[in-house]
């Protein structure tokens, strides 16, 4: 099958590449751009551990074609800080005790991330809605509901 | 997956162009499903056709007395539009039911609608507001459109292009999702306009149905308690590992009511 | 001090960064080939003929391998480390889990029939399904409850039955007696849902072989590396010391982890034979299909009372699935983990138990988070909790009556185990006042005169935590020897590598090991390392499981450093021209009782490698290692209580509130001790409330095989926790610590489901199966309505 060409901006650098169009997003970051925190945990867009922002919202990097990405912009978590300190999303998980294996943390730290760029602050209810796209098996969620609630205040500043 | 040539065109005629050029072509366009089913290769074609180019595709509009809304128009665009809140709530209120986050930012209306899962919600938006279905090449009553389990009246190369929803005096949602996918075991659309009732059921059966007991009763007394003691019969209904049919049965009386509480408190 | 400190996490930065380095994130300098497989579609089907010719001459094939060259090989099985003798003393019907079908039959879906390896995923796909596997099916049975029925298909015909074997344990004629002499009889069949880890992080595996050198290399998502090795001494013959494991960051394992799965196998052999690293990993859908299930008991139990609801004696007869092979481990839940804990936090003078394994055409069934334990407090607890209502005693009242008493401590179980200590009691006392339980049953009242379904529901268990010592678990059948190992290394400039044989998948051990030895060593925390999930560095380890690894590793860790300060004093004692005695340690510096004279801990490391004057008889270095053998097992316990709504209209059930009141001994660090219990809870509810592996009974097709429909707790289905505390000391090791990874998946089914029977008590439903989904609550109600008209 022709490799098809296509250019876009991952964290902020330009990226052109040829690739099978069966190459889903995440295994193009993951493979291509080694940045393997964006992760795998099903087949059916329903745990969220490969969440991105695409655009400036959240999507499932796992049910996107890379040849579609023509022209977009996408962030992945290694792109949300900068190489010295943490944002403040990453900073609360670890404060709040967000991440015990560490495998949904990406999803959830970009998923939390949004959540606050769309809520003033959100609540325990909220925060517990927004999630239903992402999947924990550690945590029991509680920490992480805590972690988004206070990254999301300090994000506010 | 399979291998397949990808196209990405940037106007809805040379779309279709690609499409009537292939011998098995099939458009994407929000891929939220289409994707995972091609993923574990359970479909295939030689042609995929990227709608997500067409900016033409994408976009709501309040017309007289009917909201349009784009093919493309994601999901999460229809929740946050200020048409649909204003004129039909009960339809924000489905698209944000849709999915997670992540899945309404890229879902659209038209691949829901076009891929037609059995427990897709809007199939039951389709028929609960008597809307039509704008294509390339005619317009399709919502009635006609859905023919069966992933089954539509949609003919080979056919891109639906907008979906026009009457504007109804009220309408309501309610949606039971499943413990695992969250897809509707049953979800109902209930609709009034000029005292003639739509209520369209989703998740229960092939594909979405209305419920003629249920609207007769509705169009002399719009109140949830107007459908006490109609039983909605268990026969032809969906069982699976959420729902066998008789609590399928009993679940689509629930819901309506819950639909018509949820418009009457609109 | 930092042991008790809630000492943020060392290891999160790196997870929070995206720089986990998970098993699919290793890269090498060769190109790493991929592994695919076909499986068998079918519960129970004869191979006829398998034609690989057309997919070996596809594009990008390397290999395709089918059990024929397997056999040809030479190659063996997945041999199990806890074989247990049925209870006549002979040899159970043993039938380990292949690694790819050797024999001509497949017995569960999902079994490897043959594995392709090839340049790419997408080309290792399409070669897969043009390999040809023709089957000749057979009769099936995926259902526990009938596995020993007459004229039910034989998963393994050679042994003419499906019973695996047969155990009795406990006071057959005493309890026996107490049943026929109580005042009040309560009977429950107890049946415990099949359900799944599901670890966020599917199971992946690399292997890679050099030929030159003869060394063989397996990075995979394994709890336990060492066991690995010992496992491929078994398959691929491979001997201990060429091989290495590296288990690099895992993403979740929760007992699941703890096995030699074929795949893990196959790749090192693809390997082989292709002179390539080779990865396999697995997706979704192959892991909730080929991960070990668990649970899964078919259980009948009858419990005695006498007139104020004094417990006199309780029986049980389990049917416990291993499915259609035994998995290494299985067998130590029937014959440790389950019977030895029926007793609870209760005393119940006799408890007589009989389990008979059986083999059904389902995925092997083997530990998971709690194992056996989970079980056994389900099937107590709801005998308990129909038993008080159909006594009318409130629920908690009746409890309260029947715990063991502090002064009991050393309490033996009528099944033998002795429980060091604990006070059930108090955390009863401490239970009712955190959730407010008089208020919650007025509620409760309220609530239901106005038609609205409120539940509380209550669970109280010991645990069995912390395998170990040797000799103990030997006796119950382990043939892996249950202590650990830590090596501490001082470097010469004072700065410390810690090495465990424990291996940390979420639970922390970078930060909470770290206390242990900053505190032993008197050092700052920030001047340690650890050292995890390889075989090369680690000296050896049994891995982490079943809440052990504070008790075994942790303690070897505490050993190790003392053993370190032992000998850093006698080299600071020389160059300080005192007695080792003298000399206090802390903050990095040793100092001389009652004086002011100080030598850096640092300065004692450097001589320790570089100076020759030193006592003449004092070896050069500063390295100990510590194999450490605990005294006993843990037992920690704890108190649940949660409140539900159930919705009248959808049969929806909604957990309002969750209070949990843990004794597990000394705490390192408060707050990886509450995310344990957190996410134990959660996996507890999801068993009571959605989990299902569930088969259809007709085809013995694998229904679940998906997140479409194997449905694990989202957030919003959940609430936040309330938790407490009261710690009384394990008495089997230095920290008194006990064990505290499985707590909360233990309790939280049976608190759960006495929360919905409470919910329905009063429409006359006694008893609905796990999971307690809404279908099969409606259709309870409507069946309880119908027995009542």
């Amino acid at each position: 099958m022709a490799g098809v060409s296509v250019t876009f901006t991952v964290n902020g650098r330009e990226v052109t590449a040829t690739v099978d169009p069966r190459t889903l997003l995440v295994h193009f970051l993951r493979e291509h751009l080694k940045l393997t925190g964006t992760h795998i945990g099903c087949d059916t867009s329903q745990c969220g551990a490969c969440t991105v922002h695409l655009d400036g919202r959240p999507a499932k990097s796992c049910a996107l074609l890379a040849v579609q990405l023509e022209g977009a912009e996408v962030t992945t978590i290694e792109g949300v800080a900068g190489p010295d300190g943490m944002h403040p999303m990453q900073a609360a998980f670890k404060e709040h005790h967000g991440l015990q294996c560490g495998f949904c943390t990406p999803g959830m730290v970009m998923m939390g991330i949004d959540i606050a760029n769309r809520h003033e602050a959100p609540d325990e209810a909220t925060i517990r809605r927004e999630l239903e796209g992402n999947l924990c098996r550690c945590t029991g969620y509680h920490n992480i509901v805590a972690s988004i609630a206070a990254g999301a205040s300090s994000m506010r500043g | 997956m399979y291998p397949f040539t990808y196209h990405r065109p940037a106007s809805l005629d040379d779309a279709k162009a690609r499409l009537s050029a292939s011998e098995d072509g099939r458009p994407l366009a929000g891929g939220m499903s289409l994707l995972p089913t091609m993923r574990f290769r359970l479909t295939s074609c030689a042609d995929l056709v990227d709608l997500n180019g067409i900016e033409a595709l994408a976009g709501i509009e309040r017309g007289d007395g009917h909201v349009r809304i784009g093919a493309m128009t994601r999901h999460a665009a229809v929740v946050e539009s200020p048409e649909v809140g204003e004129a039909i709530p009960a339809l924000a209120a489905l698209a944000g039911s849709i999915g997670d986050v992540q899945v309404r930012n890229r879902g659209t209306i038209g691949g829901s609608i076009c891929f037609a899962d059995p427990a897709a919600d809007y199939p039951a938006g389709l028929l609960g507001l008597g809307a039509t279905v704008n294509t390339d090449r005619r317009a399709i009553a919502a009635d006609d459109f859905f023919t069966g389990l992933y089954e539509t009246a949609l003919e080979d190369g056919e891109i639906v292009v907008s979906v026009d929803f009457p504007v109804p005096a009220r309408a309501g949602w309610a949606k039971f999702g499943n413990q695992a996918s969250r897809f509707a075991v049953v979800a109902v659309m209930v609709s009034l306009s000029g005292g003639s009732v739509r209520l369209a059921v989703t998740g229960a059966r092939s594909h979405v149905f209305r419920v003629p007991e249920m609207e007769q009763a509705l169009a002399g007394d719009f109140s949830a308690e107007a459908m006490d003691g109609i039983a909605v019969s268990s026969e032809g209904l969906n069982e699976d590992l959420h729902a066998d049919k008789d609590y399928r049965a009993h679940l689509i009386g629930v819901m309506a009511k819950r639909a018509v509480r949820d418009a009457l408190a609109q | 001090m930092y042991v008790g400190q809630a000492i943020r996490r060392r290891e999160d930065e790196r997870f929070l960064r995206g720089r986990g380095r998970f098993v699919e994130d290793i890269t090498l300098d060769q190109p790493i080939a991929h592994a695919a497989f076909v499986r068998s579609p079918h519960a129970h089907a004869a191979v006829t003929h398998v034609d690989t010719a057309q997919a070996a001459a596809m594009p990008g094939v390397l290999a395709v391998l089918t059990g024929a060259d397997w056999t040809a090989a030479g190659h063996g099985e997945a041999e199990g480390v806890w074989p247990v003798k049925d209870m006549s003393g002979a040899d159970s019907r043993t039938a380990y889990r292949p690694l790819i079908c050797v024999d001509g039959v497949v017995r569960c879906v999902g079994e490897i029939v043959a594995m392709v390896v090839a340049e790419d995923r997408h080309q290792a796909l399409d070669a897969a399904e043009a390999i040809e596997v023709a089957y000749e099916e057979k009769p099936a049975n995926t259902i526990t409850a009938g596995a020993l029925d007459p004229d039910i298909p034989l998963v393994h015909p050679a042994f003419g039955t499906n019973e695996v074997m047969v155990t009795e344990h406990g006071l057959k004629e005493e309890t026996e007696a107490a049943l026929a002499n109580a005042h009040h009889v309560t009977e429950v069949v107890v049946p415990t849902n099949r359900v799944t880890a599901a670890s966020m992080e599917p199971r992946a595996y690399l292997g890679h072989y050099d030929r030159v050198n003869d060394r063989y290399t397996v990075w995979t998502t394994n709890q336990a590396p060492h066991i690995v090795r010992r496992y491929f001494t078994k398959s691929l013959h491979i001997p201990e010391h060429k091989l290495r494991v590296i288990a690099p960051d895992v993403g979740g394992g929760f007992g699941m982890k703890l096995y030699h799965y074929p795949e893990e196998g196959l790749v090192l052999w693809g390997a082989i034979v292709c002179d390539r690293p080779v990865r396999w990993v697995g997706t979704r859908s192959e892991c909730l299909l080929g991960d070990t299930h668990a649970r899964d008991h078919h259980t009948v139990g009858r419990m005695g009372f006498d007139e104020n609801g004094k417990i006199l004696g309780v029986k049980f007869e389990t049917l416990a699935a291993f499915g259609a092979y035994e998995s290494q481990w299985q067998a130590s839940i029937t014959n440790a983990y389950h019977f030895t804990m029926l007793s609870l936090a209760y005393d119940i003078p006799a408890i007589h138990t009989q389990v008979r394994a059986v083999y059904t055409n389902a995925t092997p069934v083997d530990a998971y988070r709690g194992a056996g334990r989970p079980e056994a407090v389900y099937q107590v607890e709801r005998m308990i909790e129909n038993g008080a209502q159909e006594m009318g005693i409130d629920p908690l009242e009746l409890r309260a009556r029947n715990l063991i008493p502090p002064e009991k401590f050393p309490y033996q179980t009528a099944l033998g185990i002795t429980y060091d200590s604990g006070d059930p009691p108090v955390l009863m006392g401490k239970i009712k006042a955190l959730a407010d339980y008089d208020a919650l049953r007025a509620e409760q009242a309220r609530l239901r005169a106005e038609g609205q379904w409120m539940g509380i529901g209550i669970s109280a268990f010991f645990d069995m935590a912390g395998a170990g010592p040797v000799k103990m678990m030997n006796d119950l059948g382990a043939k892996v020897g249950c202590y650990d190992v830590a090596s501490v290394r001082v470097h010469p400039d004072g700065r410390i590598t810690v090495f465990a044989g424990s291996h940390s998948h979420g639970q922390g051990h970078e930060t909470t090991w770290s206390q242990i030895a900053a505190d032993r060593l008197g050092c700052d925390i920030d001047h340690i390392d650890l050292v995890e999930g390889d075989t090369d560095r680690v000296p050896m380890g049994i891995g982490t499981w079943g809440s052990r690894s504070l008790s075994t590793a942790g303690m070897a860790v505490y050993t190790a450093a003392d053993r370190v300060v032992a000998k850093a004093k006698r080299m600071a004692a020389h160059m300080m021209e005192c007695a080792p005695e003298d000399l206090d340690l802390a903050d990095g510096e040793f100092t001389v009782k009652g004086t002011d004279r100080k030598l850096s801990f640092a300065a004692v490391a450097n001589a320790s490698y570089h100076s020759g004057d030193r006592p003449s008889d004092l070896e050069i270095g500063l390295e100990e290692t510590s194999f450490f053998d605990p005294a006993d097992c843990t037992y920690p316990s704890a108190i649940h209580l949660c409140v539900v709504l159930v919705d009248p209209e959808t049969c929806a059930v909604t957990l309002r509130n969750y209070w949990a009141v843990d004794d597990v001994g000394t705490v390192i660090n408060p707050m990886v001790l509450h995310g344990q219990v957190h996410g134990g809870l959660v996996q507890g509810i999801g068993q009571a409330l959605m989990e299902e592996c569930a088969y259809d009974a007709e085809s013995g097709q694998y229904l679940s095989g998906t997140f479409m429909d194997y449905a694990i707790p989202h957030a919003e289905d959940v609430p936040s926790f309330g938790l407490d505390a009261h710690f009384t000391r394990a008495l089997g090791n230095p920290l008194g610590a006990k064990g505290a990874g499985e707590s909360g998946t233990i309790g939280a089914p049976a608190c759960i489901c006495n929360g919905v029977i409470d919910a329905l008590w009063h429409l006359g439903v006694r008893q609905i199966t796990q999971p307690m989904t809404p279908k099969k609550i409606w259709r309870a109600i409507e069946d309880a309505k119908r027995t009542q008209h």
